[in-house]
């Protein structure tokens, strides 16, 4: 057992620190404020190869491992949740189905623009009646000759007004369920697609949410992912992984309220003595570094396991679920820590408690997680 | 096309150092070790001029065997390959002596345009192992550098000194220590530190260079400069500059 990381690795790491003091902590609270989308930042992680990091370099991609790629997405949060996010929905969920169930044809026209950071990804499985249920999504896809038509209306898109590319998940035969639906990739200038409603979110403000409305969308026969019937286990297995960049996410929050929290108690005097000199705050910044540390350590285990070619649904749930919680309930303690001021827009925790929030819902809330690891303890 | 030398040593991160606040000792046992600020500097223009005008970049660091951690991070950051001077005994080299290893590798072993190391260490900030490899090597030195070009076989540097810029031209070969502001080291890609460990590495003992180095200097001990903040609040009306004065008096700071 080896708990060090590679000297690769540790770069990788190092890299990530220094970019995000460089480029990324001088604007996180500004495009948090204005909702922005840091269009100049994402450009550079391409510039450092980021944008598809455990895909073949063959692909465009930089052919590293799933843990370097967590690495990446841990060390963006703890500046800026909403870049975490963006780098996670366009690796895990855009690229990686087009890497796992895509033709050599698909990799090359859409998984190579992807991995270079020429297009940005976007996953849309969400609609209006089908959050944790999926499978009772309403779009549709009916061949027509040599062509798809899409209609329907997906939400709560990620990265939705940006993408280049979608992967669609559309019902080809309804009667069937879960077994009906198929996966597509959609290019943005798709007929018949077109961007909606932006969301005005809580957290992870940066990040742009959006509908997408399909309407008569056309697309090529040969843009169907995978089989038809296909799409809710190719939706399933994207989101194993998605799961596992997510908690990434959610422990660089935690991990930015700890240093955070670090900081401010042992230069906040009250009483004549730093308030880190009080028993109280001590328990609250080792319980936040305890658990801290366990997500961490759930969080890598389960990308090595995807890694080493292991199963890895329920320990993505699990890393998940854990880091999820601990980034929730951290960040109201560093908020705690920091009094007043943490209320208070402009403090970075302020920003952290509720970007943190949103970890315990998408890619599958806190709930799902729970019956993902039952599911499989005790089938 | 020039043939560049870069010179890095690897340090303790000053970042991760802490200081017992009653004891003023230093705790060492989880500090980081990273490249010297300015050699990063130096590995970056290195690189940069082989980008304008080709030619090859050769990274030579001197250290004990645990600075082998340094060898792809500096070879993620440009150099095609290394020479890894490595013993147990120079753990605590003297600018003195790691100039004259660096000298002793460097003669019949590496053919050079120019050398470029940092001004100083983020350690000692001796200043000395570039000016006295030069002196070692015979060839021209510029220190304070904080602008480069190459013209044809010579080097035409700025060096930056207390009391204007001082604009000079060296024939090749040639060394020059360089300042923070000659450049922003770059960010090395993820694809540029993947490929680091491919790079060839020449290691090369202390046996291998017919040298004895004994240590000469002792580090007898190392205490933390303290400071102690009063926190003592005064107003900004002209009356207060009194309270100031006699605070100042009564701390002895002025008398």
């Amino acid at each position: 057992m080896d708990f060090r990381l590679t000297e690769e690795q540790e770069l990788l790491r190092n890299s990530v620190r220094e970019f995000t003091q460089q480029y990324l902590e001088p604007i996180a609270g500004e495009i948090d404020e204005e909702g922005r989308y840091p269009a100049e930042v994402v450009a550079k992680l391409a510039e450092m190869d980021w944008m598809g990091i455990p895909y073949p370099q063959e692909y465009g991609g930089a052919g590293a491992d799933y843990l370097s790629y967590c690495i990446v997405v841990e060390e963006l949060s703890r500046a800026c949740a909403s870049t975490g996010i963006i780098l996670s929905v366009h690796t895990s969920l855009a690229s990686w189905p087009i890497f796992q169930f895509g033709t050599e044809e698909q990799k090359k026209k859409y998984l190579v623009p992807l991995c270079k950071g020429e297009k940005i990804g976007s996953f849309c499985l969400t609609e209006p009646g089908a959050g944790t249920d999926a499978a009772a999504g309403t779009t549709t896809a009916v061949l027509d000759g040599d062509e798809y038509v899409l209609n329907g209306t997906k939400h709560f898109i990620t990265n939705g007004p940006v993408a280049g590319i979608y992967i669609v998940f559309a019902m080809t035969d309804k009667s069937k369920g879960a077994k009906g639906m198929s996966a597509f990739i959609v290019p943005r200038e798709a007929p018949g697609l077109k961007v909606g409603k932006h969301e005005n979110k809580m957290g992870i403000r940066a990040s742009q949410t959006a509908e997408i409305i399909l309407k008569d969308c056309r697309i090529p026969k040969e843009n169907l992912l995978g089989q038809e019937g296909q799409g809710y286990r190719i939706a399933m297995q994207t989101l194993d992984g998605g799961r596992i960049g997510v908690a990434a996410q959610a422990l660089g929050i935690a991990q930015a309220a700890l240093d955070e929290s670090v900081k401010y108690s042992k230069e906040r005097v009250q009483f004549g003595k730093p308030i880190s000199a009080n028993q109280a705050i001590q328990w609250m910044i080792a319980n936040m570094a305890t658990d801290i540390a366990a997500a961490r350590f759930l969080t890598y285990y389960a990308a090595w396991c995807k890694d080493q070619g292991l199963p890895y649904s329920k320990e993505a749930a699990m890393a998940k679920l854990f880091a999820a919680e601990t980034a929730s309930r951290h960040t109201s303690k560093a908020v705690q820590i920091h009094g007043g001021y943490g209320y208070i827009k402009g403090y970075k925790v302020e920003r952290l408690m509720r970007d943190a929030k949103i970890t315990e819902i998408y890619e599958g809330t806190s709930e799902v997680q729970r019956m993902v690891i039952a599911g499989n303890l005790l089938r | 096309m020039p043939r560049i030398i870069t010179c890095y040593k690897w340090v303790k991160d000053e970042a991760d150092i802490k200081v017992d606040t009653s004891s003023r000792q230093l705790t060492l046992d989880r500090v980081g070790y990273k490249i010297s600020d300015y050699d990063r500097n130096a590995i970056e223009e290195a690189v940069r001029m082989q980008e304008q005008h080709g030619g090859s970049v050769i990274a030579v660091t001197v250290g004990p065997p645990s600075a082998k951690q340094s060898l792809k991070d500096a070879l993620s950051r440009g150099p095609e390959e290394a020479y890894f001077i490595n013993d147990p005994s120079f753990a605590e080299l003297e600018p003195a002596q790691t100039a004259a290893i660096l000298a002793a590798v460097i003669k019949g072993r590496l053919e050079y345009d120019l050398i470029i190391c940092g001004e100083g260490s983020s350690d000692l900030y001796a200043q000395q192992v570039g000016p006295r490899l030069a002196e070692l090597l015979g060839i021209p030195c510029a220190t304070y550098v904080n602008k480069l070009a190459l013209e044809g076989t010579r080097i035409n540097v700025e060096r930056k000194l207390d009391d204007g810029i001082e604009k000079i031209s060296l024939p090749l070969p040639a060394l020059v220590t360089v300042l923070p502001d000659i450049n922003t080291p770059r960010l090395p890609g993820l694809k540029q530190v993947l490929a680091a460990g491919k790079k060839p590495v020449h290691n090369i003992g202390l046996k291998d260079l017919g040298l004895t180095c004994e240590v000469t200097l002792n580090t007898t001990g190392i205490l933390a400069a303290t400071m102690e903040r009063r926190r003592l609040r005064f107003g900004a009306g002209n009356e207060d500059i009194r309270k100031v004065v006699d605070a100042l008096l009564k701390e002895g700071v002025i008398a």
